[in-house]
């Protein structure tokens, strides 16, 4: 019933992420100009008190794909994805690793106390809170490839593209994730905590064109390609 | 407990409950990601023979595959509570057919978080839980597992309690560093659930019985109840799934819980029937060891538990006795203003916060409900819920998350027989003050003697001795003085004649003399060395802070004086605040350079000499002006413009206090509503507006996140505003933002509407209707500017 191969990892311990400071500084609007020694210390007491209340955690299951006309079918699962995007993004791969990462609600809770006394430290709290998960992410990947040794196309999210964010209450069913990580799922599909998220990476044993790599993050079919402040269009 | 649970208590010494249940229905072809519910009604024979299979392997207890049959999670297959719930019930209760197993109707969490970190109200998770009770009155008790949210568990221990006569187990889900994901931890978990009056307590799922030791043998310390352990089969393997304990090393394992007072033995995931029959053999012979051990005085928020063991300090700043900004903010309903002000508190060194927002002309109860709310999503200590009025009281005890102080109940009978049931119902701690009918005794002998009846009126409705405390009352030195030291005395006595802890507020005592502070802080040492135990205080005054921290140093309580030096180590090597004094500064460059002590002080001392106005328009908007011209030019950045904005706020507030105490002209500039729409939660970008555009003069009547569409347009008429501002992060959530300007456009067309945030576009701001698109806070200025014509 189930594919070959299928694998859950868990990262629970509460322990220290390795956050990237120059997209701390990017999602700050900083661009060529560094923040002033002021900035820099608020971030740095920010980054020590978001990792003092986070409790990192990610899981993720590596599933077989079969594609039909309908979409692509992940195999032992009530999941369809449907759309061109994920359908271009999926193509040559025969199976996809459905991860979900967060790093908890402590976050959420120290940013909203941060709102109620400073509103620099919980613009930059956040700000931090969101290199956290991306960094969280990416020992998510290593992780995925070391064990699959395959070739991975980057993280696609749900919402992203044409593919609908209505897939996020079953995705996250599949992985149990609100049991194993603790990501719950408001009315409007937001998860909660805020600094969770939930992709599909494509696996191949073939090389994948480049544009798919997963060293390469793509704002090629993001909808917000044309004014996001981050956008390289 | 009653009924026939309590036989087979009574019977049996070690009860064993059934294994897996997932599992073993993805064994049968349960596809990952479908709802396991739906087969109580699909595939009802699978079921009765899981159950069966249990039964047969020697369950005592099976649980109803209904895990996640609420409404939330059925409406994805289109199935109602009540059919799916009734149909799970009937068939464990057809499987159980001829034996003396039990059915246990089994809840596990929502799936959505509840408020304030999420948009679940509690009020709607206890309707959706009563609901799930009410379709599975036929099972024999209640279990609530894999819970790791403590105010979710407590609105669903209420909605049992209130719907259903069932005995009621709970168990949660802790990971290795003894917190659940919500943060919830062992201690705090098990004093409120033991005081809200469950039948046993317990852990299930997230890890095997080996790393599930040492959390079951911390909540062994909190807790006399029968314990529950339900673990997974050990950890998972990364490459296979499969997990790394065998029947036999789970029974070894479990075997060791049995001498910390677990009673109930199953397992979660990964176990099968054949861990369940062999755990029954190994516990055939074992016999139940029940707990006794003193649980302590204690009060706790979800996250964190303050043990009155000694000193702690009740912060008393949270009301608006005498207090006109804080009065104000009340009237306004400026939530911000109150949690600041718990901020400042247990930034200074307060152990707990007393909360009290009665204000004749106001609604006491929503208001309160509303601040404790807030309160415990931002603070991280317990709350002492103070009112006189028990309507409010309960309120405030029913959404509270942990276990509180009651503040409070007196001798009079009225007090006593209204007050104590509810301390009771919602277990928490209470305040007993000694005054009755007749007023404050003045002798030490007559306080102590209501002590000790509202002692004994508590002890005999089941309240615990621990969670009593005693306020023998200040009274103010400059019109009692000779009656000073009776409070002392009654102190002592209580503490030492009745074993109870007692509680005080200090700042009384000095009211009417020169030098409060001083009268003060000397008062709190000669109360604390005579057992006073929760000085309820100003700790933000440096000194009161300070007595309390030297006494547990003295008294060799803060041992190695760590927590003393930790606080005023290298504190003499720092320059002195500025606060007060002169600087050279102007306050423009004070306000371009963040510095919010000299904003302050340079406020004040302008205030002496200058109109309120003019500082505003003279200084501020132009500092605020040219921060925002830099910014858009690209040579400020969003945190230097916060930071501004933020040191002016200061500015700002400094002018507020001092209008409220003269009286003069308010520096409004008009009135606007912010609000991030129904459904959404990201209001980081909204609260930004706020702060800028409060900065500009302008009064911003903030109604929050996830806002309802009508109640913008209520609040909008009600006020007069002349704009609204309204915000959307995700794309699922334009269309209640389309939904909320369609119906301000009908029901107040003259009112102007902006809208902004990250999937809002001009195009689409246009298309539903909005007056103006704002692309960032600085927009929203400019627009503020053209609405009011300022």
């Amino acid at each position: 019933m189930y594919p070959d191969k299928y694998y859950g990892v868990l990262i629970m311990e509460k322990r220290e992420i390795n956050i990237n400071r120059a997209e701390v500084i990017r999602f700050l609007g900083y661009r060529e100009k560094r923040p002033g020694k002021d900035i820099m210390e608020i971030i740095d007491e920010c980054e020590k008190a978001l990792q003092e209340v986070m409790m990192p955690a990610f899981t993720f299951r590596i599933l077989g794909l079969r594609h039909t006309y309908d979409g692509i079918t992940v195999m032992g699962t009530d999941l369809t994805l449907e759309g061109e995007d994920i359908s271009r993004h999926l193509s040559g791969c025969d199976r996809c690793a459905l991860m979900a990462a967060t790093i908890s609600v402590g976050a959420d809770r120290l940013i909203k106390s941060y709102e109620a006394q400073d509103m620099t430290k919980a613009l930059i709290a956040d700000a931090v809170a969101s290199a956290a998960v991306e960094a969280l992410c990416d020992e998510a990947v290593t992780e995925i490839s070391n064990r699959t040794r395959s070739f991975l196309t980057w993280r696609y999210s749900p919402g992203y593209g044409d593919l609908s964010l209505d897939i996020q209450p079953v995705l996250l069913d599949v992985l149990d994730a609100h049991r194993q990580v603790g990501i719950t799922l408001g009315e409007n599909n937001i998860m909660i905590p805020r600094k969770s998220v939930t992709a599909i990476i494509g696996l191949s044993n073939r090389s994948l064109d480049l544009g798919r790599q997963s060293c390469e993050k793509s704002c090629k079919y993001c909808n917000l390609r044309y004014r996001c402040a981050y956008s390289e269009y | 407990m009653t009924g026939k649970l309590k036989t087979l208590f009574d019977k049996k010494q070690i009860i064993i409950l059934d294994g897996a249940m997932g599992t073993m229905l993805q064994q049968k072809g349960l596809k990952m990601g479908e709802l396991p519910e739906k087969l109580n009604l699909d595939r009802p024979e699978w079921l009765i023979d899981i159950h069966k299979q249990y039964i047969n392997a020697g369950s005592d207890i099976v649980y109803t595959n209904t895990f996640g049959a609420n409404r939330l999670k059925l409406k994805r297959c289109g199935c109602s509570v009540e059919e799916t719930v009734r149909a799970a019930v009937k068939n464990a209760r057809a499987a159980v057919e001829g034996t003396d197993t039990l059915v246990a109707l089994d809840i596990g969490p929502i799936g959505q978080m509840l408020e304030p970190t999420g948009t679940l109200s509690f009020e709607e998770a206890y309707d959706i839980i009563k609901e799930q009770i009410i379709a599975g009155s036929e099972a024999d008790l209640i279990v609530f597992e894999t819970m790791s949210d403590l105010y979710e568990l407590k609105a669903g221990v209420l909605a049992a309690k209130e719907n259903s006569d069932l005995p009621i187990i709970c168990t949660l889900t802790f990971e290795n560093n003894l917190r659940t994901f919500t943060g919830t931890s062992i201690s705090s978990s098990a004093l409120t659930l033991e005081s809200l009056g469950i039948d046993a307590i317990g852990v299930n799922c997230s890890l095997g019985p080996k790393e599930l030791y040492p959390i079951v043998e911390e909540m062994s310390k909190w807790t006399n109840l029968p314990l529950v352990v339900k673990p997974n089969a050990g950890l998972p393997d990364p490459v296979t799934n499969e997990y790394d304990c065998s029947p036999e090393e789970f029974t070894e394992l479990v075997k060791a819980f049995i001498p910390l007072g677990v009673k109930f033995i199953g397992g979660c995931c990964g176990t099968s029937p054949e861990f369940i029959r062999q755990v029954c053999e190994m516990t055939s012979g074992a016999s139940y060891a029940p707990q006794h051990n003193e649980i302590p005085s204690a009060v706790c928020c979800a996250t964190n538990t303050v043990v009155i063991d000694q000193p702690r300090i009740i912060g008393e700043r949270i009301n608006p006795t005498g207090k006109k900004r804080f009065k104000e903010a009340l009237l306004a309903g400026d939530i911000d203003y109150i949690l600041s002000q718990a901020i400042e508190q247990t930034d200074a060194g307060a152990d707990i916060l007393d909360v009290n927002v009665g204000l004749p002309s106001i609604d006491e109860k929503a208001m309160m409900i509303r601040a404790v709310k807030e309160l415990q999503g931002v603070v991280d200590v317990p709350l002492q819920i103070d009112s006189t009025i028990p309507e409010v009281l309960e309120a405030a005890l029913r959404i509270y998350n942990g276990k509180p102080i009651v503040n409070s109940v007196n001798g009079e009978e009225k007090s006593l027989s209204a007050v104590l049931p509810l301390v009771k119902k919602y277990g928490a701690a209470v305040v007993g003050l000694t005054l009755d009918e007749n007023g404050i005794p003045k002798k030490a002998e007559e306080r102590f003697a209501i002590a000790k009846r509202i002692l004994d009126r508590a002890l005999a409705i089941g309240i615990r001795k621990e969670d009593v405390y005693i306020d023998c009352l200040t009274l103010t030195a400059s019109a009692e003085q000779e009656n000073v030291y009776e409070t002392v005395k009654a102190v002592e006595m209580v503490k030492t004649k009745l074993g109870l802890r007692t509680v005080l507020g200090v700042s009384n005592i000095s009211f009417g003399l020169p030098n409060r502070e001083l009268v003060n802080c000397n008062f709190l040492q000669m109360a604390l060395t005579k057992g006073l135990d929760l000085p309820i205080m100003n700790p933000n005054i440096t000194s009161m802070t300070g007595a309390v921290r030297a006494y547990k140093l003295l008294m060799n309580i803060d041992v190695n004086s760590v927590d003393f030096i930790s606080h005023y180590s290298g504190q003499e090597d720092k320059p002195k605040q500025v606060s007060g004094e002169k600087t050279s500064m102007d306050l423009p460059s004070a306000v371009a350079s963040g510095l919010k002590a000299e904003c302050r002080s340079i406020t004040k001392e302008l205030l002496k000499t200058t109109e309120p106005m003019e500082i505003v328009n003279t200084m501020l908007i132009p500092a605020l002006d040219r921060a925002g011209a830099e910014f858009e030019k690209g040579k400020l950045f969003l945190p230097q413009l916060i930071q501004t904005a933020s040191a002016s706020q200061v500015c700002f507030e400094v002018i507020k206090e001092h209008i409220l105490a003269t009286g003069e002209k308010t520096v409004s500039k008009g009135k606007i509503i912010l609000a991030t729409v129904k459904g959404d939660i990201h209001d980081i970008g909204k609260n930004i507006v706020k702060v800028l555009l409060e900065n500009y003069g302008y009064d911003v009547l903030d109604l929050g996140r996830d806002v309802d569409c009508q109640l913008v347009v209520d609040e909008a008429i009600k006020n007069e505003v002349p704009l609204v501002g309204l915000s959307a992060l995700m794309t699922t959530t334009l269309g209640s933002m389309e939904t909320t300007v369609k119906l301000l456009k009908e029901q107040y067309p003259e009112c102007k509407i902006m809208v902004g945030g990250a999937v809002v576009t001009p195009d689409y701001a246009e298309q539903i209707g909005a007056d103006y698109y704002a692309n960032d806070a600085k927009e929203s200025v400019d627009i503020a500017r053209k609405v009011f014509g300022n």
